[in-house]
């Protein structure tokens, strides 16, 4: 693909929390319409990996461009305007309504002199209609369950409009019926604004399901990058998770599943 | 839940104007806190009649000795009382917002024991030296508030950072130690003691015409750029990182709160003394109230702050009187059950 059109570049990118180096030499390219896949074993520097794309921790070394800038010379209300990330779980302090905490997508938006206008409330409802969260509006973010939470949460993420989408293991407490739903949504968007997703899966045959792209790390560097069947293979699960698993094809699609 | 497919005024996309809520609740709290307020006037150690009172008021009656307790005690007093209330209470919101629990207040950095340790040394002071310092209290009150101010902010500072559980640490550290060195001052005096305990506990009885003009623009300036942050402190909610993906620069912002709302404190703390439970408790009952949008939540608490402290005030002053009791003992009185009750509640319906 042309280089002219990457979303997301990452060149030599190395980072450590002190003493402890936890990614090395991360070289990683994204491209408009991807659906990227970021697997790997606990502590292989997967979620280390989504908060240096997402801009809250900055590298040593390396560089990390979006849209061909450097990601730190770009003024945090601007990034918000370009990223949003669906958190694996969070605790909101206090009771807000869930339309409420939508809304809070809109927040890089605001003027604050001049306040927000219909369409941040406009936006902010489709948010919810797409997610099936509209008829939870009015409910309190601590009234609602674990799956029902993890929808709002992504109402919010799409409420914010941003070009690149960035998910930590987003369905841990959907059920399958709104796994679906919201892979569906997720791929939508896909052909609208957004330009790329980004994700964490633990779950190797959602991230299978779900991504045009893997990207399988193991001890901070990336072990193998490619699409499902280039990756998802007994040789690279028995290296990198050093476990044996049985690895046959989906019934209908031509991607791989892996069973215990 | 039906939602209109057409906006109207007051339902935007089943979003309710928050303006048009907020336009009706505070100005429901105005008419109280006149109410209260007028009520209050009647009572002292000379009750006076309301009609008396109308037309002490609408005649702006000083030359005699009715209408100088009117315009010189009382309404001095009121202005106070309802500054100070406004102020605990709006910080305390604030601060609840921004360190993202709900058992901050706005003595949580320590400027409440600085600003105790500035007024105790005075008091000290004045009887070791003989001279009288009692009108420059409020000026040591305000420099030993801003010394802890610096301390907790030295203490906690790293490189570039304001990490939240340093600040916290730093100023229970600070709080404790200067504690410590007014436990000691109060050991050591005998006469001075009961000036030094009423200001602890807090006192509106000094207030008068001067103080209020040098409180008022810090109170309305500082409240104002606390309401301005709002939905800042709306996004703190969801959490620190994720605040950060919405654009808002953390460090920043808790510096700046921290730092108006300190300074507001040490402000009006100075003039007033210790009242405590207004700033804990106030915020709690706002957002049970109103939700926790700091939009309307900030201002309604400051008013139920100014509420409370008015009828506190006159509690206090109207009690037993002619003796006074301390505001601060009134106020923990009536918000200690209450604050159980609503942290019974919390636990029951899983609420905030």
């Amino acid at each position: 693909m042309n280089i002219k059109e990457q979303v997301i570049s990452l060149e030599d990118v190395n980072f450590s929390y002190g003493q402890q180096a936890v990614l090395h030499d991360i070289n990683l390219s994204v491209f408009p319409g991807e659906f990227i896949g970021i697997i790997g074993p606990n502590g292989s520097g997967k979620t280390t990996l989504l908060k240096l794309i997402s801009g809250i921790l900055s590298p040593q070394n390396g560089q990390i461009l979006l849209f061909h800038q450097d990601i730190s010379r770009i003024p945090r209300k601007k990034l918000a305007k370009m990223i949003s990330v669906v958190p694996q779980e969070s605790y909101i302090t206090y009771n807000y309504k869930v339309k409420e905490i939508v809304f809070m997508g809109r927040i890089p938006y605001i003027n604050q002199w001049q306040g927000e206008t219909i369409s941040d409330y406009l936006i902010s409802r489709n948010a919810m209609e797409k997610t099936d969260s509209l008829c939870h509006a009015d409910k309190g973010i601590h009234q609602i369950s674990g799956g029902e939470m993890q929808r709002v949460y992504i109402a919010r993420a799409l409420a914010q409009s941003p070009k690149i989408l960035m998910l930590d293991e987003f369905a841990s407490h959907l059920d399958l019926n709104y796994k679906y739903e919201i892979i569906k949504i997720l791929k939508e968007t896909l052909k609208e604004e957004v330009k790329c997703i980004i994700s964490v899966f633990h779950d190797l045959n959602l991230a299978s399901y779900c991504a045009d792209r893997l990207i399988l790390l193991s001890h901070g560097r990336i072990e193998k990058s490619g699409t499902p069947l280039e990756v998802i293979n007994n040789q690279n699960i028995k290296k990198v998770y050093r476990s044996k698993a049985h690895i046959i094809q989906h019934p209908e699609l031509a991607i791989p599943q892996v069973i215990m | 839940m039906k939602y209109s497919s057409k906006q109207s005024k007051n339902n935007l996309y089943g979003y309710p104007n928050w303006r048009t809520k907020a336009f009706f609740v505070l100005s429901f709290g105005f008419l109280s806190i006149l109410i209260i307020g007028f009520i209050g006037l009647n009572f002292g150690t000379i009750s006076i009649q309301p009609q008396k009172i109308f037309s002490i008021l609408w005649h702006h009656k000083t030359d005699d000795s009715l209408g100088l307790i009117i315009w010189e005690l009382r309404i001095p007093r009121l202005i106070m009382a309802m500054l100070t209330g406004m102020t605990l209470a709006g910080v305390g919101g604030a601060f609840q917002g921004i360190l993202r629990n709900p058992l901050a207040d706005p003595y949580i950095l320590g400027v409440s024991a600085g600003a105790a340790l500035g007024a105790c040394s005075s008091i000290a002071l004045q009887y070791v030296t003989g001279l009288y310092l009692m009108h420059i209290l409020p000026v040591f009150a305000l420099l030993g508030a801003f010394l802890s101010i610096l301390l907790v902010y030295l203490f906690s500072r790293k490189k570039n950072h304001l990490p939240m559980t340093d600040l916290l640490l730093a100023g229970v550290a600070v709080n404790f130690f200067f504690s410590a060195l007014i436990t000691i001052l109060l050991a050591v005096s005998s006469r001075e003691l009961h000036s030094m305990v009423f200001w602890l506990m807090g006192d509106l009885s000094t207030a008068n015409w001067q103080k209020i003009s040098l409180i008022i623009l810090p109170v309305f300036l500082g409240s104002f750029l606390l309401i301005f942050s709002s939905l800042e402190l709306n996004a703190m909610a969801l959490g620190e990182e994720e605040a950060l993906h919405l654009g808002i620069q953390t460090e920043k912002l808790r510096l700046k709160i921290f730092l108006i709302g300190s300074v507001m404190i040490a402000i009006v703390v100075s003039f007033t003394g210790l009242i405590g439970f207004v700033g804990l408790v106030i915020p709690h009952i706002a957002r049970l109230v109103v939700g926790p949008d700091h939009r309307i939540m900030l201002p309604v608490s400051a008013l139920i702050g100014a509420a409370f402290l008015i009828f506190c005030d006159t509690m206090a002053r109207t009690i037993i009187a002619p003796t006074e009791i301390p505001i601060g003992a009134i106020t923990a009185i009536i918000g200690a059950p209450l604050f159980i009750h609503l942290l019974k509640r919390r636990s029951e319906t899983n609420e905030y």
